[in-house]
């Protein structure tokens, strides 16, 4: 097989989430009963009319500043005729002319290099019904006719499936950040559309243009991705010419599929929509909207290492946006941010996932989580202790220290009672004395476990060890 | 007289998914045809301006509030559908897949 | 007694002083259409309803000048629980679960919906011939159409039925059958009426708007189904107003413009005549009219019918048999149960507007034809507020004919566009404009004139339209002696 250079480009839909659908005051749900959400605008009665919800054109103005995007000042809907019955009125309320934003770039970083997938628009749409073919017929629900949609379309600059995978990713942290989007992929609030063309040298012109349709996972564009390029491959070293057309990924088999050929691009028949008049934004609005984004994980990450988190410790947060938010109301106070992020991770995390509750849904709050923070860098609680009372930190209001008195738990702090079980440890351990004396440093270690073992983990194996080295090298 | 082909008439009628008769075929060739020439007629308009007016609006659109509003019973939506199963509304098999979204 | 031919004010007070019940006025006004049957007005008469809404009023306090009064509401105007049908078979089964909005307002003002009237079907013509369900006649003339395409609101008013009805107007449709019957009709500015409910034909032409037997109970009329309604974007942020403000009130050195298309040899010679009495009245009341050039003017009618059936093979595009209305019974496939039941559920006129709708939006016309069309159509605003910086109204004939016999050909196309020439260009600016009649030709049809004013000045229209029926005074019964009971 030759090589050839690919060109991908990519074409994502992903629902907003608000409280009502685009053009109707419906509940915007999931999961719920047929047909039950769901009015005369949405299902495309007679005379009734779209009423576009403000908060589409906000979250709209939010992922076009996300993603880097000029943002459109005045702006107007359009029609894209044609007939199926997922959508209702036989026409999709789109913006063909006037997308809100437009000229944009996600950032990813692909081994080591930072590379900019240039966004050419978001334009904003009302998403279709959801049909189930059942044999011989077709079953409508309406639920989902009318859910707002934005669709991202990225200029044809990506050549591998890898770069694909990483914008996916990145695309759907910042959607999911920014509180566009859910971005369920499996539930199907984010649908990924890659779009593959291959040439032979970087100097030709683009080749034939495929769609793949109809994926359910970032891994499932990756594997269309490749095997679209393979079968691309294969045509064009055997001399023969690619017709442009739509694929679908089949998971079953693992590849491609034939859904339909192209035929002279197809008839929408767009003018622009007379229901609505020209949206038009001032700076004010748009300062007030982006004035709601939230910290963004690039900016997140950043911090975190500064503040002197681990690089895994920071990935883990990143990756779970309530622990993460929790942890910003921390980042401008003077504390230890490691133990903090190591607390929220392990401990609190276990709690968390045990008793499947968020973190909202905890009594822990910024001056709590500072409380236990402190008591436990000052060595007056020590993790094993803390396991103990850790349902009623998480659980009460409580001042953490006096949890820590009512359940009678009390670090040994004094010196002189370490030295005393130091001394007795090393007096009945004398082999292990003799072996460290003779540089075995495995040695300190066991007789630090055995020191652990007797004081039952209520004292600060800093100080311990400390203690340990002291009367060993006397 | 000045007819359109059947090829043309069957072409618009299949855009606009109307099924036609012989002689309903044979009315159109000559009406559509004639409503044709009429607005042909524009290309005869000279000396206008690009602005376009896509209505005659007053004014900048109004946005709605995203507030839950009201909403049908799934039994209404139901009972006006001429095909139902259970509280879906039902289409004899759908071929091919969506143009759209 | 006939009440209903009575003022509303009279009405009111009667009502008021309780020397009549609302359901009075229901029987008379159902006596009179069971009377006037074969001129086909209506489609659904709303009888027991009104029966039942009249009783209830009885305990009620007569709060306002429309509480009680019966009212004709176009078909294609959408009435919760009451079929609306656009005089198709498409829709001839379909009972809404929801009302226009100007159905709610009617109901604030408990006034009593009698029935809906005949029109062309989805309000596509300009005979009402188009309908489902056969062609209203003329009062004037049963051989005679009724206009279109409320042909059913004009016929049921022109024929002292009841006072007030709700037509529509998408090029002429209100204004074109008040002509043809002697009645008062106006299209309001596009924006000051909402749309939520009317059963869209062109989404940006399209206006509700009040037929009545005067100039006065128009303007009332108006009022109380006019306002910002969040339901329709497109509808004014403008609150409702007193429009008989300027009834009354003279109209000296005012100006008045007519172009010189409208009087061009397009319109019969009998139509002209009446237009220059008429003229002549107005400058005998220190009137000041000119005649004007104005650019596109003789355009309109082309700009029309592009943007129009676009937009209709749009809007029509959900009548699919899936989600309400007719459906094609054994269809093979999806496609099948789209070509057939478009094909059985749609009339002649429809369907070959959506086709040739269809094919202006088709790939490259978009450009060619639609574009293009939507340019001239701000050009046309363009010139009508040009002539509105030096004018206070323009006149002219509301049609080049009176109204024409029913059995007339329907063979040529162009012939339903062309009846309405001289009232489209008010629809693609979105002006209001409003029909009064004027006099009769020779074989006593009515004719009337055409005023258009400024965006949102219908009070000043009704000012110039008052003081033309004051001075002429006709008598526009078309029963006359004959129904004197």
């Amino acid at each position: 097989m030759s090589n050839y250079i690919p060109t991908i480009g990519v074409e994502v839909h992903v629902e907003l989430k608000t409280k009502t659908k685009i053009f109707s005051p419906s509940t915007n749900g999931y999961g719920e009963m047929a047909n039950s959400l769901t009015n005369e605008i949405d299902l495309g009665y007679p005379g009734t009319l779209p009423r576009l919800n403000e908060e589409v054109i906000n979250l709209g103005i939010k992922a076009a500043t996300i993603l880097n995007c000029k943002i459109r000042k005045v702006m107007h809907f359009d029609r894209k005729n044609y007939f199926y019955p997922d959508i209702s009125k036989n026409y999709q309320i789109t913006q063909n002319r006037t997308p809100i934003g437009y000229d944009g770039y996600v950032e990813i970083e692909i081994d080591g290099e930072k590379k900019k997938v240039e966004i050419e628009e978001i334009h904003i749409e009302e998403d279709t019904c959801k049909s189930a073919h059942r044999g011989e017929k077709t079953l409508l629900d309406f639920n989902r006719a009318g859910v707002p949609l934005i669709e991202i379309v990225t200029k044809p600059c990506m050549t591998s499936s890898k770069e694909a995978k990483l914008y996916l990713e990145k695309l759907r942290e910042l959607l999911t950040y920014g509180d566009i989007s859910d971005c369920k992929i499996e539930e199907g609030s984010m649908r990924a559309e890659p779009n593959v063309s291959l040439r032979k040298n970087e100097s030709d012109p683009f080749g034939t243009k495929v769609e793949i349709k109809n994926i359910g996972s970032i891994s499932n564009v990756v594997a269309g991705i490749e095997k679209e390029i393979e079968r691309q491959t294969k045509l064009y070293d055997k001399g023969e010419k690619i017709v442009p057309q739509t694929r679908r990924y089949d998971d079953k088999i693992g590849d491609t599929v034939l859904m339909r050929v192209k035929e002279t691009g197809n008839d929408y028949r767009y003018f622009p929509e007379p229901d609505i008049p020209f949206v038009v934004l001032t700076d004010e609005q748009i300062e007030e909207v982006q004035k709601t984004i939230p910290m963004l994980p690039d900016e997140r990450r950043k911090k975190y290492l500064e503040l002197g988190v681990s690089e895994t410790n920071t990935k883990k947060l990143i990756q779970n946006r309530n622990l993460s938010d929790f942890f910003n109301t921390i980042i401008d106070e003077k504390t230890n941010h490691q133990i903090a992020s190591n607390l929220l991770l392990g401990d609190i995390s276990a709690y968390l996932n045990k008793n499947e509750k968020t973190i909202d849904e905890t009594t822990l709050n910024k001056e709590r989580i500072l409380e236990l923070i402190k008591l436990m860098e000052g060595n007056k609680l020590s993790s094993k202790n803390l396991k103990e009372i850790l349902d009623s930190i998480l659980e009460t209001n409580s001042k953490i220290e006096e949890i820590i008195k009512e359940k009678g738990i009390q670090n040994i702090t004094d010196d002189n009672k370490i030295i005393e079980i130091v001394k007795k440890i090393i007096n009945e351990n004398e082999e292990s004395v003799t072996d460290y004396k003779n540089g075995h440093d495995r040695a300190i270690k066991y007789l630090m476990g055995q020191v652990m073992k007797e004081t039952k983990g209520t004292i600060n194996p800093k100080i311990a060890m400390e203690i340990l080295k002291e009367e060993l090298d006397k | 007289m000045d007819k359109l082909s059947r090829e043309e008439i069957l072409h618009v009628a299949d855009l606009a998914r109307i099924e036609l008769t012989e002689e309903e075929i044979e009315k159109y060739r000559v009406h559509i045809k004639k409503l044709l020439d009429d607005i042909e007629k524009i290309k005869d308009v000279k000396g206008y301006d690009d602005e376009q007016l896509i209505a005659p609006w007053s004014e900048n659109c109004i946005l709605r509030e995203d507030r839950v509003g009201n909403m049908l019973e799934p039994k209404e939506v139901i009972e006006h559908a001429p095909r139902h199963s259970g509280n879906y509304i039902q289409v004899p098999v759908v071929i091919g897949e969506s143009e759209g979204a | 007694m006939k009440y209903l031919n009575l003022s509303i004010k009279e009405i009111n007070k009667l009502l008021k002083d309780k020397k009549i019940k609302p359901i009075d006025l229901v029987n008379e006004a159902i006596e009179n259409i069971e009377k006037h049957k074969e001129y086909n007005a209506y489609i659904t008469l709303n009888k027991e309803e009104a029966i039942k809404k009249a009783k209830e009023l009885e305990d009620k306090e007569v709060d306002n000048l429309f509480f009680g009064i019966p009212i004709a509401i176009k078909d294609n105007i959408i009435t919760k629980n009451l079929r609306t049908t656009c005089a198709s078979h498409m829709l001839d089964n379909f009972i809404p679960p929801y009302n226009a909005t100007v159905i709610e307002k009617i109901k604030e003002k408990n006034m009593i919906i009698i029935g809906k009237t005949n029109m062309d079907e989805f309000a596509m013509g300009s005979s009402s011939r188009t309908s489902y369900f056969g062609p209203p006649k003329n009062p004037w003339n049963k051989n005679k159409i009724s206009g279109g395409t409320s042909g059913g609101s004009a016929t049921t008013i022109a024929s002292r039925d009841l006072p007030i009805a709700l037509g529509s107007d998408t090029g002429g449709s209100i204004r074109q059958p008040s002509a043809y019957t002697g009645i008062v009709g106006l299209k309001p500015t596009y924006g000051r009426v909402s749309r939520y409910g009317l059963v869209a034909y062109a989404s940006s032409f399209d206006q509700i708007g009040p037929m009545t037997r005067n100039v006065y109970e128009n303007a009332l009329l108006l009022e109380t189904i006019v306002g910002h309604d969040e339901k329709d974007l497109t509808s004014s942020k403008r609150e409702t107003e007193d429009f008989t403000r300027l009834i009354g009130k003279d109209i000296k050195n005012m100006k008045i413009a007519i172009p010189k298309f409208f009087v061009s040899d397009i319109v019969d010679k009998e139509i002209i005549e009446k237009i220059n009495q008429t003229i002549e009245i107005l400058k005998k009341n220190g009137a000041i009219v000119d005649y004007v050039d104005m650019k596109y003017i003789e355009n309109t009618v082309t700009l029309y019918q592009i943007i129009a059936m676009g937009e209709a093979s749009s809007n029509l595009a959900r009548y699919d048999g899936i989600r309400y209305g007719f459906s094609y019974e054994n269809p093979k496939d999806i496609n099948d149960l789209y070509l057939k039941t478009r094909k059985e559920g749609f009339g002649e006129e429809v369907k070959q507007r959506i086709m040739v709708g269809s094919y202006i939006l088709s790939g490259e016309n978009a450009k060619i034809y639609y574009n293009k069309a939507l340019s001239i159509r701000d050009d046309i605003k363009k010139e009508f507020s040009r002539i509105f910086e030096n004018y206070d109204w323009i006149i002219g004939p509301t049609t080049t004919t009176t109204a024409y016999n029913l059995d007339d050909p329907m063979d040529d196309p162009s012939k339903a566009f062309m009846d309405d020439v001289l009232v489209i260009p008010a629809n693609l600016a979105g002006l209001p404009g409003i029909n009064i009649p004027i006099g009769f030709d020779k074989s006593n049809m009515p004719i009337g004139m055409h005023i258009i004013g400024n965006s949102f000045e219908e009070a000043k229209i009704y000012q110039l339209a008052s003081l033309i029926e004051k001075e002429l005074k006709l008598d526009l019964n078309p029963w006359k002696g004959e129904e004197n009971e």
